[in-house]
Parts: structure tokens; C-alpha cells; sequence
């Protein structure tokens, strides 16, 4: 699946997944593909809804939670990242100030070892106690 | 020494092998899954197995973990296409070997997969049965799991009641229908004639009387018969059994499900409250299709996080406190006084419909309902009032939405009890009616009646005899003159009068004072009324309300969708609590109405379909969502609680009441329990009734009481116990956290004083990249080889390495692998793993037990510790390269000449606890006698601590690793100048320990490389002249698992050091070459559970001092171990 054909089928798995709502699409789709650019191979599809399914483990969904989180792909969630998934998730409803106590909130709450950024296991630590983690992330074909 | 550390070993193998065995299998099963491995090394591990494969137990222990690479190959976070290679390689070389180890073996496996396949289709075509599966996910995928929660609820109380019905239905009304007697041959089966004209009207019909009301719907149906049909069913048995399994099996049920959804949600375990991350990160419900449902789900969002934002600043400052408490006193005032109204609102109907029914022989539609209408009503109107109520009050939504579930729980049972209770007055009434009559005649007055009463027939209070009388007389005399002083009057005066009245009325109420089947009535009309309610509102207030505001929005002033009606919103909270309410009458009425879980299940059908429906076109979900997964068990703690509270107003009817002379199974006994009494008296053999009546006299049950009084106070100390000690190590997990920061700090400013280091490292990463990528281990082994050689010769005649001398007997037991000098560590730490853990396997799956091993290690660091210490260094057992098989006798010799051990276990960053370098050199030998004591942990700890591993580990995150790495990379092995230079100078740099410097040396190196997050390095101590090699790899295992991301794996792979091994020349430089493949390996996985470690330890420094150190190592070494492993129980405790 590359070029125009891709934004077509694009377009229908979107609709076919109902997941043209979610906010994090694109970045679930970049994050499962291998070139990290969102060209999703076949193989790169199927991975994505074995990682997304119901039944997949606790420890994979929250190995992608993390990756489609960290935008910048430096295996740690930093306050840019953290910007950037507020923004997606409430679509520019926060005022800058608010975003920003929010973020540094998240981490204060999150950040274990003190470096002011979110490694893997600190989300990992975080996710782990959320109630409903499991419940929400996964989709539905 | 090392012979003792032997015996113990071996000792303690042999105690506990099968345990063992089954910790390590579980061990391994989840350090499979949650390391990564790479294609590389599988090949790796194709060629180790051709030429191992002649030992059928490596070659089984090989095959066994192929297996579980297979197993687990779905929750590793590789590309599929990683994924299927990895898969197919792991399934070829099962089929290789499995079939070469034995036939049958092959064939189980054969068997195994097809089992697996036709259980995948059996799985697939059930679901297609599950009911309604279809449109539950359909609802989720539209509306979020919230909202699909309570479908979810709906139908798991769905099964419920099938299963209650099954269980009346198949013990109670299947027999009765079928061996009973027919209808119209006993009294108790016949419709009275004043009646059968009736019988057939529809009002008759609608309100349970007539036909229904003589029929197998109600508990007065049933015959008294003991045994009834030719197999001689014993029918009133039945009942009174079933009418009791009915609640054991809900309790049951219950608890389990309560039980296993609470082992599912860690949550509830935790205090721990991420607010804003939980919101950021978990708010998004994936499922969300909907466009409508996103943008609300959006809105809710939003709305968290402004709510949260709120929070936070408001914890600083208060606003008028004086105003919001009285509003909200009001507010619980009005609630109480809405409560009490609808108490006694529903009172006073159930009062009213009694008179109504004694005054007049024809009552009308809305009279004959009005109990259940009216109480309908109330459960309608009230949530809404309160939640009007609740807006005065103010509070954060979550706690409102808390307060309105309760107060709507209070008012429901308020509802269900009140009823109850009214019932139980009409009851006593009709009861009484019967039997008191004859003394209510011979004494003139009510007064007298009213104590003679209790004598005759033991009723209830004095309040109700006196109602009683009261509306005896009343049938005579018209209701408002009513007095309890007029009426001894009345009673006594135109007591003939009285007396023909009476009579007429008994002759009539012999039949009907059936007051177990009037109670089956008004529950089962009460269910029906509610279920017509519930579909009106659904009709009404969703339906028509979401037609108006969609079709009429547009000629309307203001906009109707966002302003005033709205969309219906679902609320997930109310609907959940209706059902619960409606499953209370379920289990209320169930012993009186057998057939009520049946109507229930019709009910709960219908329901589904309705709401699902008008869920999809006409609701929007609740702003305040409620948390699904917590919910549940809420919802189920609450069920539980009706369940209970539901339950006792049958056992009170059981056990207080008589029951009804004349209909139900259990006319003509006292009571309704003296069923099975009777039963154990007539129809068991003698002794059974002797032991029962021994079983149930004082001297049995109060021991018993006392017994279970014990064992729950004994329960409950320990729940405290652990909820202390889960406390403490919280706490404790906190201050290593700060402590943690201030190493940080202090590592980063070692750096900045080593710029040297960086240099150096440089080249390093770059190799090390390469040989990662490629993941070949080969490759830089050679170069390697060269400048290992020259340390090695005088590094291995000095040393005198436990580890050795362990692995020595490892390489007996294995035919002598050349990686058995190095793998020995690992033995030495891990005694049991040995058996189980083929020398010849490939690299990584010799890793694995070490890594087990490493989890528990470090566990027991951090329960001292904390976060720094979490990492476990397990000496490195050494991969094995085909190379070094040749080099096998090499750690013999060793074994032979040097006795001494050095077993190098280091926590990081020693230097923190400088102190206790004192204590320990007394005890050199400590680490030997530990590390039985370890691998008990180990097995514990497998058992019972994963949780808690994976909380510790996370503590433990590495610190930027830009900053840390530089000074990381030393190079030993091949630049021995340079490395020395760099030595000093952070010697000199970190010289403020003073005396213990040189300790804190090779500390401080191992920090460097924990602290990274290491990479693996080799651990090397080097001593100059004896060049005393120690050279240890270890394994830092971080419990906590999983994952980083991509990049991060690149950068540790980055990070993998390319050590030298000073051992044996060649020998060494394989196995080294080996371990850096494997740690390569394990990085590129990303899965952070496996963190290599190879420490490089250099000691250039005075030879002197040397023994003496290496002395203090041990003992430190050893002491943590013990130190730990008390700190380990405790955990494994928790």
C-alpha cells in the first residue's frame, strides 16, 4: 500500500475500524508501520490489531500506549509529547497555561527517577494502576 | 568453601527439585515473553542445537523452549514480519528435534495443534452464541466500554437468572406440573366459586388474581403433599431446598465474580492516584466510533481535565465554606425528607389498598395496582429529584455522582423494604386471622385479645394484634371511627354482631389467607409495573425527547440539542442501579413466586433489546463517565448487598412466620424450616438424625462459632499485617526514589570530571552497533582475541574464582562446555537452575534462568535499597560458541589449582553505603551460604511477586541516558594505558571515601554502567601485577520489564560494550564475543526486561591491598545477599 491508493484504503479502514474519531489515529498508524512514516505493509496491519485487540496482553498494549504517546520516538514521553497528545485529545479546547500545568502535573505524578520526562517504565508503573486502561484501548473491526 | 557452597547447592537441589522445576518453568515461560530475541540468535541457537543435539535432555530442554517462544511469540512487540520468521525457524527446529527425541513426542505435539486449532474454531462458533455478543460490541464500538458495561451487567444477570429459572423450573414447577395433583382437585388448587365468575376478567387476570393466581406462579399452588408422583418426589423438600439454593448459588456466583475481578484490576490494590496522567493517557476510549459519542467523549474529557485543574488549585485555597456547608445540609435534608416521604408514601398505600380490599368487595383497576404503581412512580421520580438536589450541593462530580448512586440505593431498598414491611403487616393480619378468631370471641375485649394472642398463636408485636383487631372491627363499624379505646367498646358490646360477621369472613378467608401467595403477588406485579414503567420512560422521556429536539431544533428559538432537552443522556450509574433494584425483587419474591426468575429472565430479554435500541438511536452517553472497570466490582458490591438484604426478609418470613393453613407445601407445620426436620426425623435412618441432632446442639455449634470467630479475626490480622508491610515498602520505594535523584546528580558530575571516558567509549559504540545490528557475535571477537591475550595469561594463574570452581563442576555435569567458566556465576547464584539449564543451549536460553535468578536478586537489593539496587547482577554464564567447547578444560584446571571464590554480586552504587564495608569483612564466607536461601526466595518470589516486581522495576529507570553514558565505556581489555589514566582520574575525582576508595572504584564503575542502563559490560577486576581477573558478567535484570521503544533499544545496543576477556586466550575471547552477542541480542529486543550488565572492574591498583578488598567485596556481596533475603520474604509475603 503506498501512495494515493494508500489514502483510499486509508479512508476505509479508518470508517471499517470506526476509528475515524480517535484522535490518536494517525499516530497509532505511524507507530505500527515499519518505515514510521504510516505506510502500513500488510504484515504491519495485522500487527497493529493483534496489538489492538481485546485479547492482547497488558505488557504489549502498554509497549505500543507508549510508543503511539511518544511522538518524537526518543523512548521517553517529554513534555512536547505530552503537548502534543493534550492537543490531539481535547482538539485545542485547553488554554497554553492550562496544557502546561497539565503536563507538568503528569509528570510530577508519573516521573519516577526525576528527569522531568516519562521512560518507559515510569508509564508503564502508571498505566498498570489505571483502572481502565485495558478497557479503552483496544478497537473493534 | 567452595565445597561447602557445593553441598549446599546440591542439598538444596535436592529438596527442592520439583518445586524448582515448576518456578522455573513459570520463570522462564514469563522472561520469554518479556525479553526480545532476534533472528540472529535463533540461528545462533540452529547451529548450537546440531551439534548439541546428541544429549535428548538439552535437546528436550531446547525443544521446550522453542515451544514457548511459539507460545508466547504474540505478546512480543516485533514486526510480524520479525515475528513469522522467528516462529518459523522456532517451529522448525521443534519438528527437527522433537521428532528425532522420541516418536510419541511428535505425535503429542501433532495432537497438541490440532487440539489447538479445533478449540480455536469451538471458541469461534461459540461466540456466535453468546448472547447479544453482537450487538454489546456494536453499542462499544459506538457509545465506548462505559456504556457497554452495563449491557455487559445486564447480561451476566441474565445468565443468573436463567439459571435460577432452570432451578425452580426443573425442582419446583416441572414436578408439580407433572405428578401433582391437577387442577381443581384440592382446595387449594380450585378458584373459589364467589371468584370464578371473575376469574377470567381482565382486570382479574392483570392484577394475578383469578387463574394466575391459582396456578404454579405462586407458592399456594402447591400441594402439601410430602411425596407426590409414583417415584415419589418429595416435593415440599424441593421447595424449601431450592428456595434456599436459590440464594447460595447468587452468593456464590457473586463472590466468585467479585473475586475474579478483582484479581484482574490492579487498581484496587493501589492508593496510587495518577490524575492527570490517567486523564491524559487513558481517557481516550478506543472503541469510540461514533461521531457523536466522540465529541461528547471529547467534551467529558475536557472537562476531567478542567475539573482536575480546579482540584489542584483549589487544594490551596477554600471558598466560602460557611455557604456550601449549609447548602449542603439543606441539600442532605431535603434528600432525607424525600427518603422518609417516600417511606411512608409507599406505607401508607400498602395500608390504604388493605383497608380498601376489607371495605369494599370490587376495587377498581388503579386500587388493585396502586401499591405497585405508586412505588414504580417513586423509583422514577426520586434519582432525578436527588440529582436536582445534588446540583445545591457542589461537590466534584465524582463524589456527587458517588453520593447520588447511594442515595438512589437507599431509597430503592427504602422502596423494597417499606413494601416488605407493609406486606409482613398484612400478613400478620391474614394470618391471624384464622387461628386468633376462636379467643378473639370467648374474651370480650381486644384489649384481652391482644394478650392472649401472642399465647395462642405467637404473633408479632402488640402493635400489629391491635391492628388487627382494629380492622376486624373496622368490617363492622366504618373505618373512622376506629379507635383502639372504642374499640373494646364496639368488640364487646355487639360482640354477636361481631361474632356472625367474623364468621362470614372466615368462611371466606379460609381459602384466601394465603398470605405466601399474596406476597408472590404484589412482587410479581411490582416487577411487571416496573417493566412497564421502564419501557414508558424509555419510550417517552429518550424516544420522544430525542425525536423532538432532533426534528424540531430547527423551528425552535434556541438550539434543542445543546440548550435545554438535549439528547437523553445514557447514565450508565441509574440504569445499573435499576437493574440491581429489579434483580432485589427477583430474590425477594423468588421463594414466594417460583416462577419470577423465569419472568425476570423474559424481562431482562426485553429490556436488553429496548435499551440497546434506544441507546444506538436516541442517547448520547454520559458526561460523567463512570469508570468502567472500577464500576464493575462496584456494581457487584452492590448487587451484593441487595442480595443479602433481599434475602432477609425471606428468612424472616421462613423462620418467624407460620405458614399458611391451607395452600403451599408447607400447610399444616409450625413453621416452614420444620421441613427438614421432619424429613431428617422420617425418612433418614436413625443415626443421621442422632449425629444432626448432635451437629446442631450448643456443644457443636458454639465451638464452631467460636472457631469461625477466630479464623476471621486471624484473617483479618493478617490483611492488616500485609496491608502495613505494603505500606512500609511503599514508603520505602519513595525515599530510594529521592535518593535516587541525589545519585543522579552525583553520577553526572563523575562524568563531567571523566571527559576522558568519552572519548574513548566513542569508538566503542560504534562497534558495538555494528556487532548488534548484525547482532553476529563472531565478528569482533577476533580483534578482541589479540588484545585479551596478553592480560590473560597472568590473570588466570593469580585468581582464585569461586565462580570457577563452580562452573567447573557445571562443565563435569555437561561434558565439559567450554562456557562453563564463565556460565559458573551464574550457577553459583542459582543452584536449581542448573539442572534445568543446559550448558549447551544457545546463549539465550542459557540466559534465561539467570535472568529468573537476576529478577529475585534484585528484588531482594531493592527491598533494602530501593530503586537503585533493583538491578541484579548475576555473574554471566557464558554462551557458549562452538568455539569455546574446545577451551572445555579450562575452568577444570581452574577448579583444580585455586580454591578461593570470589563471587561479585554488586548492587549498584555501593558507595552509598560505605559503612557497612566494616561489618562484612568478618564474614567472608557469607555469600555461599546464601545463595541457598536465594534460590528459595526465588521460588517465592516467582510465585507470588510478579506484581510487585514490575512496580519496583519501573522505579528504577535509568537517568538520560546522553548524560550517563559517556564516561560509562571504559575500555580494559584492549587499552590498558588509557584505561588506567582514565582509572585514576576518576579515582582522583571521586576520591572523597578516603580509605575506601578503592572499593568504591570499582563501585563507582559499576555505577557508571548500572546507571546507564546498561548496557552490558564486563565486569572485570584487574590487578596489575597478580592481575587478579575477575571477570564476572552479569546479568542486571530490571524486574520491571518491558520495553522501550525502538530507539531506546538502538541506544543501548549502542551502548554494548565489546569487553575482552581476560581469560584464557582463546577460551575467553569466544565466550566473550558469545556474551556480547547474547546482550546485543537481548537489547535490540526491545523489551527492557533483560538488561545485561557487564561490569568492568579494574583494579590497577595497589596488589597489596587486593586480598583485602577482594575480601571486602565478598563480604559485601555476601551481606547484601543475607540482608536481602529477609527483605525478600517479606516481599514475597505481600
Amino acid at each position: 500500500m503506498r501512495g494515493n491508493d494508500l489514502k483510499q484504503a486509508w479512508q476505509r479502514m479508518y470508517t471499517m475500524i470506526g476509528k475515524e474519531e480517535n484522535p490518536f489515529r494517525d499516530r497509532i498508524v505511524e507507530t505500527f508501520s515499519e518505515d514510521g512514516l504510516g505506510n502500513l505493509s500488510f504484515n504491519d496491519f495485522v500487527d497493529m490489531f493483534s496489538a489492538l485487540c481485546e485479547t492482547s496482553p497488558r505488557e504489549l498494549k502498554t509497549i505500543y500506549a507508549f510508543k503511539i504517546y511518544d511522538f518524537n520516538r526518543d523512548s521517553f514521553i517529554c513534555k512536547e509529547d505530552l503537548r502534543k497528545t493534550l492537543n490531539k485529545l481535547t482538539k485545542g479546547d485547553l488554554t497554553p497555561e492550562e496544557v502546561t500545568l497539565v503536563c507538568d502535573k503528569s509528570i510530577e505524578e508519573a516521573d519516577l527517577d526525576g528527569d522531568s520526562k516519562l521512560s518507559f517504565s515510569d508509564f508503564e508503573n502508571m498505566i498498570s494502576k489505571a483502572p481502565d486502561f485495558l478497557s479503552n484501548f483496544h478497537v473493534r473491526i | 568453601m567452595s565445597t561447602v557452597s557445593e553441598s549446599l547447592v546440591g542439598s538444596s537441589r535436592s529438596l527442592s527439585a520439583a518445586k524448582r522445576h515448576k518456578s522455573i518453568r513459570k520463570n522462564s515461560r514469563r522472561i520469554y515473553s518479556a525479553y526480545q530475541e532476534q533472528g540472529s540468535s535463533d540461528d545462533e541457537d540452529k547451529q548450537d542445537e546440531r551439534v548439541d543435539s546428541n544429549d535428548p535432555e538439552e535437546m528436550f530442554q531446547n525443544i521446550q523452549y522453542q515451544k514457548e517462544i511459539i507460545a508466547n511469540i504474540r505478546t512480543r512487540p516485533w514486526p510480524m514480519r520479525r515475528k513469522l520468521k522467528v516462529l518459523k525457524q522456532a517451529r522448525e527446529i521443534v519438528l527437527r528435534y522433537e521428532g528425532r527425541l522420541t516418536r510419541t513426542r511428535g505425535y503429542q505435539t501433532a495432537g497438541a495443534d490440532l487440539l489447538k486449532k479445533v478449540s480455536r474454531v469451538l471458541y469461534n462458533v461459540v461466540v456466535l452464541f453468546i448472547p447479544w455478543e453482537v450487538r454489546i460490541k456494536k453499542i462499544e464500538s459506538h457509545f465506548g466500554s462505559g456504556v457497554a458495561s452495563y449491557f455487559i451487567f445486564l447480561r451476566w444477570l441474565f445468565g443468573i437468572n436463567i439459571v435460577l429459572t432452570i432451578m425452580t423450573g426443573a425442582f419446583i414447577v416441572l414436578p408439580e406440573l407433572l405428578a401433582g395433583a391437577p387442577f381443581g382437585t384440592t382446595r387449594s388448587k380450585t378458584i373459589p366459586k364467589e371468584h370464578l365468575a371473575s376469574a377470567q376478567d381482565l382486570d382479574t387476570i392483570w392484577s394475578l388474581g383469578g387463574y394466575l393466581q391459582y396456578s404454579v406462579l405462586f407458592y399456594g399452588y402447591y400441594g402439601r403433599l410430602r411425596k407426590i408422583g409414583s417415584a415419589g418426589y418429595r416435593l415440599p423438600l424441593a421447595y424449601f431446598l431450592v428456595g434456599m439454593a436459590v440464594f447460595a448459588y447468587s452468593f456464590i456466583i457473586l463472590l466468585r465474580k467479585m473475586a475474579k475481578n478483582s484479581r484482574l484490576s490492579l487498581a484496587s490494590a493501589s492508593d496510587e492516584n495518577f490524575t492527570f496522567c490517567w486523564r491524559v493517557f487513558c481517557a481516550w476510549d478506543y472503541l469510540i466510533g461514533n461521531p457523536e459519542a466522540a465529541e461528547s467523549k471529547g467534551a467529558a474529557i475536557v472537562n476531567n481535565i478542567r475539573e482536575a485543574i480546579v482540584e489542584e488549585q483549589e487544594k490551596k485555597k477554600d471558598t466560602s465554606l460557611a455557604v456550601l456547608i449549609s447548602l449542603r445540609i439543606l441539600a442532605n435534608i431535603l434528600v432525607l425528607l424525600s427518603l422518609a416521604g417516600s417511606i411512608y408514601i409507599i406505607y401508607f398505600v400498602v395500608d390504604r389498598s388493605q383497608k380498601l380490599e376489607q371495605e369494599k368487595p370490587e376495587l377498581t383497576l388503579w386500587e388493585k395496582n396502586e401499591v405497585s404503581v405508586v412505588v414504580s412512580l417513586i423509583t422514577m421520580i426520586a434519582p432525578s429529584a436527588f440529582e436536582l438536589v445534588a446540583q445545591l450541593e457542589m461537590y466534584h462530580p465524582r463524589t456527587s455522582l458517588r453520593f447520588q448512586l447511594a442515595r438512589v440505593l437507599v431509597l430503592y431498598l427504602g422502596n423494597l423494604y417499606s413494601l416488605i414491611i407493609a406486606l409482613f403487616d398484612k400478613v400478620n393480619s391474614m394470618s391471624s386471622a384464622v387461628p386468633v378468631s376462636p379467643g378473639n370471641w370467648s374474651d370480650s375485649s381486644s384489649f384481652l385479645a391482644t394478650i392472649s394472642q401472642p399465647e395462642v398463636d405467637s404473633f408479632s408485636t402488640l402493635v400489629s394484634d391491635i391492628s388487627v383487631s382494629e380492622h376486624r372491627n373496622s368490617t363492622i363499624a366504618t373505618i373512622a371511627t376506629v379507635l383502639v379505646v372504642r374499640n373494646s367498646s364496639v368488640s364487646s358490646s355487639g360482640s354477636v354482631f361481631n361474632q356472625t360477621a367474623l364468621f362470614e369472613k372466615n368462611t371466606r378467608s379460609q381459602q384466601d389467607p394465603c398470605w405466601e401467595t399474596y406476597v408472590g403477588q404484589e412482587m410479581l406485579k411490582l416487577s411487571i409495573i416496573d417493566m412497564i414503567f421502564t419501557v414508558a420512560s424509555i419510550l417517552l422521556i429518550d424516544f420522544i425527547r430525542g425525536l423532538v429536539v432532533r426534528y424540531l431544533s430547527d423551528c425552535c428559538c434556541w438550539d434543542l440539542e445543546s440548550k435545554f432537552p438535549e439528547y437523553g443522556e445514557f447514565k450508565i450509574a441509574e440504569n445499573v442501579l435499576h437493574l440491581i433494584y429489579n434483580q432485589g425483587m427477583i430474590w425477594m419474591g423468588a421463594f414466594f413466586s417460583p416462577c419470577l426468575p423465569a419472568f425476570n429472565v423474559l424481562k431482562l430479554i426485553g429490556l436488553m433489546y429496548l435499551r440497546s435500541w434506544a441507546v444506538l438511536t436516541c442517547n448520547v452517553p454520559h458526561q460523567q463517565v463512570f469508570r468502567a472497570s472500577r464500576s464493575n466490582n462496584f456494581y457487584l458490591a452492590m448487587l451484593l448487598f441487595m442480595l443479602f438484604l433481599c434475602m432477609l426478609p425471606t428468612i424472616v418470613a421462613i423462620v418467624r412466620y407460620r405458614p399458611s393453613q391451607h395452600c403451599g407445601p408447607f400447610s399444616g407445620q409450625e413453621k416452614i424450616y420444620d421441613i427438614i426436620s421432619e424429613t431428617v426425623a422420617n425418612d433418614f435412618p436413625l443415626w443421621f438424625s442422632k449425629v444432626m441432632s448432635y451437629v446442631t446442639s450448643p456443644v457443636v455449634v458454639l465451638p464452631a462459632l467460636l472457631l469461625l470467630f477466630m479464623l476471621i479475626y486471624y484473617l483479618q490480622a493478617i490483611a492488616r499485617s500485609l496491608k502495613f508491610t505494603n505500606n512500609q515498602l511503599r514508603m520505602q520505594l519513595q525515599t530510594e526514589r529521592t535518593e535516587d535523584k541525589k545519585k543522579v546528580f552525583q553520577m553526572a558530575a563523575a562524568r563531567l570530571q571523566a571527559p576522558e571516558a568519552a572519548v574513548d567509549k566513542k569508538p566503542d559504540e560504534q562497534e558495538s552497533d555494528i556487532t548488534s545490528q548484525e547482532a553476529s557475535i563472531h565478528t569482533p571477537s577476533p580483534r578482541r582475541n589479540g588484545s585479551v591475550t596478553n592480560f590473560n595469561s597472568p590473570v588466570r594463574r593469580g585468581n582464585s574464582i569461586r565462580t570457577i570452581t563452580q562452573s567447573a563442576s557445571r562443565a563435569d555435569l555437561n561434558r565439559g562446555r567450554g562456557a562453563g567458566s564463565v556460565r559458573s556465576p551464574t550457577v553459583t547464584i542459582l543452584p536449581k537452575h542448573r539442572p534445568e539449564h543446559v550448558p549447551n543451549r544457545k546463549t539465550i536460553r542459557s540466559i534465561h534462568p539467570v535472568e529468573a535468578a537476576g529478577i529475585i536478586t534484585a528484588q531482594s537489593y531493592g527491598g533494602r535499597r530501593g530503586p537503585t539496587t533493583r538491578y541484579v547482577i548475576v555473574n554471566e554464564h557464558d554462551p557458549r560458541k562452538k568455539l569455546l567447547r574446545s577451551a572445555t578444560r579450562v575452568p577444570r584446571h581452574y577448579l583444580m589449582e585455586e580454591p578461593a571464590e570470589i563471587l561479585e554480586l554488586y548492587p549498584r552504587n555501593f558507595k552509598r553505603y560505605p559503612p557497612r564495608t566494616a561489618h562484612r569483612q568478618p564474614h567472608p564466607h557469607r555469600p555461599q551460604p546464601s545463595q541457598p536461601h536465594l534460590s528459595e526466595e526465588e521460588e517465592e518470589e516467582d510465585k507470588g511477586k510478579g506484581r510487585r516486581r514490575l512496580s519496583l522495576g519501573k522505579t528504577h529507570r535509568p537517568r538520560s541516558l546522553s548524560d550517563l553514558h559517556q564516561p560509562a565505556h571504559f575500555y580494559i581489555g584492549d587499552r590498558g594505558e588509557s584505561h588506567a589514566s582514565m582509572a585514576k582520574d576518576r579515582h582522583t575525582a571521586r576520591g572523597r571515601c578516603g580509605a575506601q576508595e578503592e572499593d568504591e572504584e570499582e563501585e563507582d564503575v559499576e555505577m557508571d554502567w548500572g546507571g546507564l542502563e546498561s548496557h552490558s559490560q564486563s565486569q572485570t577486576s584487574l590487578r596489575g601485577a597478580d592481575s587478579l581477573l575477575v571477570r564476572s558478567r552479569r546479568h542486571i535484570h530490571s524486574p520491571g520489564r518491558h520495553c522501550q521503544s525502538p530507539a531506546r533499544t538502538r541506544h543501548m545496543e549502542a551502548y554494548v560494550k565489546p569487553k575482552t576477556r581476560p581469560k584464557l586466550e582463546t577460551p575467553l575471547t569466544e565466550s566473550d564475543s558469545a556474551s556480547l552477542a547474547s546482550s546485543s541480542d537481548q537489547q535490540n529486543s526491545s523489551t527492557d526486561q533483560y538488561i545485561q550488565v557487564i561490569h568492568n572492574k579494574e583494579h590497577y591498583l595497589k596488589s597489596s591491598a587486593r586480598q583485602g578488598k577482594l575480601g571486602k567485596k565478598k563480604s559485601k556481596t555476601s551481606f547484601d545477599l543475607n540482608v536481602t533475603e529477609s527483605n525478600d520474604l517479606v516481599c514475597s509475603n505481600v
